[in-house]
């Protein structure tokens, strides 16, 4: 008895893979990929205890796959959302697939989003990441832009901290495009031209005074 | 009618940041288990016929399935084991699942060990680690670290709740003056004071309205949890083993700002719940267990509670999701100072995250073993004092949670 194999197009593919043709480095000159190095180690002075020093260091890349147009709007100055044709939920950030239950996974379109947003919550920040350290300190707000079901996480810029409020109108605004890297980091918040903080209260005081040392000990670093 | 859940012995190393005295983690969950023995001289590691392991992040581990090293270590080849990770519910998790093994028949006697080493790296760097826990492509690069989130959450919720910032300031006093009465605790183990409620609103900012004491510490720990059948409970513990009568898994969104408007919440709560203030996952995880448990009056029915304060405005979220209070009434719950040693209903008098320490993947451990502790009357022997004794109680609740409320676990247990 002879096994009959049936042999497909070996180019016969799921997909057709996307061709990269722009492609942009912006990595800075000290970060490489050396892949697991032992560093250096220290002992206890009665040598029983001794600790590695372990440096891992990876480039990772994050496929954005469906979700790309968001992050490539970014690029463009633009807030890309998603809405279900069938019932109606839009979102940013955004999901491909509807989260109602009753729209069975039903696939989303993609919609532009006025850049406009409303405050949703607000805290003001007085410590960070490593990374964000300088800037702090920060006024974080979940906003929702647009028509969007849900509040997106972004700073706050253009006024003291102690003046922001719940329900504020805010409009979004990009990093010059030279600047923008197609992170949620590309745009912040800044209140809409026709807004005015009310006047000091308690609260504000409250915040001011826990803010202001913080302004002190970011110019401490170096 | 499934099998009973029972708990009868665990311990933990002391928790801390940097030396321990169990500074090897399969060491550190070798002298849990030590311990547990002497407390349960009976049990013998034969005994064990599933290992599950608890544990956050192998990102703090630097060692991929770092569960097998510990149970190589502990000399368990052959024995079935799997690791659970549920971010700040991974103790929770684990549990969960050790009962569900002996709920099935299919196992009888199941050890849980946890631990997470977040000193493994500055805490600048850990804080950016556990934020790759939110949504690292809409979240990460926008506050990086969890404190941010919840204060966003925490700040709203004060405003509808009446709730101040001296009235969460007497959570972190509470928890970590509680401490004070616990050797294993971080906090008794360094900065080892107790403080005032003027202390926390002096504190440096972290993010408003939460301040450096008002959140937790980022620790080393391990920890152990023995888990079995009511019949091996009755032959090697028979006078100090707990029920576990009730228990409760639910989850959230893991953008705190993608549950204003969820149909799946709509569809349990109405409308606006919980919008980005509420526990959602607490709530809906504390009915089963209280339904599972015939719990009808948490306030009355439970005597006291380890539940997950790894902020303190999230203690008091806790508390209006675990049903003790309302809107209306959770700022008179808080300054009745009911859930102080004193109060009618005592919560984390083991000290809680904010006092005992938060090392992920043993915390819900911690929470577990202070609550058997106290219902098997162990605490004169594991506490420095009696200040921190629930008097003579007879059910505790234990809360494990994770992420911004993304999942979330309750467990009745009860004194036999
Ligand atoms: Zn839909």
């Amino acid at each position: 008895m002879t096994l009959s194999v049936v042999m497909k197009n070996k180019k016969e593919k799921f997909a057709d893979p996307p061709n990269f043709t722009e492609k942009k480095e912006y990595r800075p000159a000290d970060v490489t990929e050396k892949g697991l190095v032992f560093v250096g180690h220290e002992i206890s002075e009665d040598r029983t205890v001794m600790n590695q020093f372990l440096h891992y260091d990876q480039l990772y890349t994050i496929r954005h796959g469906w979700n790309s147009r968001f992050f490539i709007g970014l690029l463009e100055g633009k807030i890309m959302g998603t809405r279900c044709p069938k019932c109606g939920d839009s979102w940013v950030p955004v999901r491909t697939h509807c989260w109602n239950l009753d729209c069975n996974l039903q696939k989303t379109e993609w919609v532009e989003m006025p850049l406009t947003a409303q405050v949703h919550t607000w805290t003001i920040a007085g410590w960070s990441g490593r990374s964000s350290l300088k800037r702090l300190p920060i006024i974080l707000v979940y906003a929702n832009i647009g028509t969007s079901k849900v509040a997106m996480a972004n700073e706050l810029h253009g006024m003291n901290p102690w003046d922001v409020e719940f329900g504020m109108p805010l409009k979004i605004v990009f990093k010059p495009k030279e600047q923008r890297v197609g992170a949620v980091t590309d745009f912040h918040f800044e209140p809409v031209d026709f807004w005015k903080p009310t006047p000091m209260n308690p609260e504000k005081q409250r915040i001011k005074d826990l803010v202001m040392p913080v302004y002190e000990w970011v110019k401490t670093l170096k | 009618m499934s099998r009973k859940v029972c708990i009868i012995g665990g311990a933990t190393t002391p928790f801390d940041y940097g030396p321990t005295g169990f500074e090897s983690i399969e060491g550190g969950a070798a002298e849990c288990i030590k311990e547990t023995q002497q407390d349960v001289p009976e049990f013998s590691l034969r005994d064990l016929d599933l290992m599950i392991y608890s544990h956050f992040s192998v990102h703090f581990s630097h060692q991929l399935a770092p569960e097998w090293i510990i149970h190589d270590h502990l000399g368990l080849v052959g024995l079935p084991h799997y690791r659970v990770e549920n971010g700040g519910n991974t103790g929770g998790s684990a549990l969960y699942a050790a009962a569900l093994a002996i709920m099935s028949g299919h196992h009888d006697v199941v050890g849980i060990v946890g631990w997470e080493t977040m000193d493994s790296v500055s805490q600048s760097q850990g804080s950016e680690f556990i934020a790759m826990a939110s949504d690292i492509r809409y979240e990460l690069m926008v506050g990086g670290i969890y404190p941010i989130y919840y204060a966003a959450m925490a700040n709203k919720w004060m405003k509808e709740n009446h709730v101040t910032e001296e009235d969460v300031a007497t959570i972190a006093v509470k928890n970590k003056n509680n401490a004070m009465d616990n050797p294993k605790a971080q906090w008794y183990r360094n900065d080892h004071r107790y403080i005032t409620v003027d202390d926390v609103m002096n504190s440096r900012l972290i993010s408003y309205p939460i301040k450096k004491y008002d959140c937790c510490l980022m620790s080393r720990g391990v920890a152990f949890l023995l888990v079995c059948t009511e019949e091996y409970a009755k032959k090697v513990n028979p006078d100090h083993y707990v029920t576990v009568d009730g228990m409760g898994l639910s989850s959230c969104t893991i953008r705190a700002g993608d549950r204003l408007n969820n149909p799946g919440w709509t569809e349990r709560y109405g409308p606006g719940y919980p919008g980005m203030t509420e526990f959602a996952a607490c709530r809906n995880s504390a009915e089963k267990a209280y339904k599972m448990a015939g719990i009808k009056d948490p306030l009355k029915d439970i005597d006291f509670g380890e539940i997950h304060d790894a902020f303190s405005t999230s203690e008091a979220q806790i508390y209006k999701a675990l049903g003790f209070a309302d809107e209306k009434t959770i700022a008179k719950f808080i300054r009745d100072e009911r859930t102080t040693m004193h109060g009618d209903i005592p919560m984390n008098p083991g000290g809680g995250l904010l006092g005992y320490g938060h090392p992920v993947g043993a915390t819900g451990l911690m929470s577990m073993i202070e609550c058997y502790y106290q219902l098997a009357g162990m605490i004169p022997q594991k506490h420095l004092s009696k200040k921190t004794e629930v008097p003579d109680p007879e059910c505790g609740v234990v809360n494990s949670h994770a992420g911004t409320g993304t999942s979330i676990s309750n467990f009745i247990l009860r004194r036999h």
